[in-house]
């Protein structure tokens, strides 16, 4: 997310990428989604998934970290009031490598605020054999560069 | 252990308040949303929020823990197909108090695998004051209860 005015609908962003690893995977599970198949190896082995997972809300917060740090002009960014269509389409496991694709959709100029727009991303998820893995359609809020122009 | 049948529509389930911690933001937020307005409170006190507040993604993981520890880990779930709308509505500050609601607005039996199906949820979040902080509609999938043998 850069400034409003550098935003361009259409652009497509490559980011990434990272790789999960189990101890990261369990650990972030243990914190946040404790359920059996992200936390325990064996339980998970026993489960539709075959072995342990990642929870997608983990999956989502990588995803984030990346975009935090190679997308996103952090002089920019005044954050986000969402997310839609979010779709975990395929488990990510540990070792898995996943890297992002941020395809800028559209842009608002904000008619309350001058200064301020937003404009919404959609997010695509690859792991390392170019599956896709999660996707979402996200909206950042941003400011222009220059705010007298608006 | 519940399973899919004991869904039924317009249920309505009440969720333990949780209290969030200026250092726990902080932690989450360097590993996952190093941006400064999550990390540091002299930046934040400069940006659009007024204060240090959580990475939205954060806040979303510890309602997915009130959802786990007391509704999803009860039930057999199969995780989630998805999330069809999320609204981060306000700022959660360090000493946030959040409490959570949520309805179930839909239960779908599967027709191509008999053994689950999907219910379609909505929660609200709400903070000390009564402020909603986050809405979400989303989906879980759930095993059918297994046949008597």
């Amino acid at each position: 997310m850069q400034y409003f005015e550098d935003i361009q609908p259409g652009a497509v962003r490559e980011i990434g990428a990272t790789t999960l690893t189990e101890e990261a995977i369990i650990a972030f599970a243990k914190q946040f989604d404790p359920q059996p198949f992200h936390i325990d190896p064996v339980a998970a082995k026993n489960s539709a998934f075959g072995g342990i997972i990642a929870s997608g809300w983990h999956t989502a917060a990588t995803v984030m970290r990346l975009i935090v740090d190679s997308a996103i002009e952090l002089e920019a960014s005044l954050g986000s009031p969402g997310f839609d269509d979010l779709a975990w389409l395929k488990p990510v496991r540990p070792g898995d490598t996943i890297r992002a694709r941020m395809t800028c959709i559209d842009k608002t100029p904000s008619r309350s605020r001058p200064g301020i727009g937003s404009a919404r991303f959609l997010i695509e998820t690859f792991n390392q054999n170019d599956e896709l893995v999660m996707r979402f359609t996200s909206i950042g809020i941003m400011r222009f560069r220059i705010p007298a122009k608006h | 252990m519940k399973y899919l049948e004991d869904f039924s529509v317009g249920q309505v389930m009440e969720f333990p308040p949780r209290t969030v911690s200026e250092d726990e933001i902080i932690a989450f937020a360097r590993d996952y949303d190093p941006q400064p307005f999550h990390l540091d409170k002299e930046a934040a006190k400069q940006s659009l929020f007024g204060g240090l507040c959580a990475s939205g993604w954060h806040t979303a993981g510890m309602m997915m823990r009130m959802l786990v520890d007391h509704m999803i880990g009860k039930y057999a779930s199969m995780g989630s197909p998805g999330i069809d709308q999320l609204r981060w509505v306000k700022p959660v500050f360090p000493g946030d108090t959040l409490h959570l609601r949520g309805e179930v607005l839909e239960v779908k039996f599967s027709q191509s695998k008999p053994d689950r199906g999907v219910i379609t949820t909505r929660y609200e979040m709400t903070n000390q004051t009564g402020e909603t902080v986050l809405t979400m509609q989303g989906k879980g999938m759930y095993a059918r209860r297994p046949a008597q043998g």
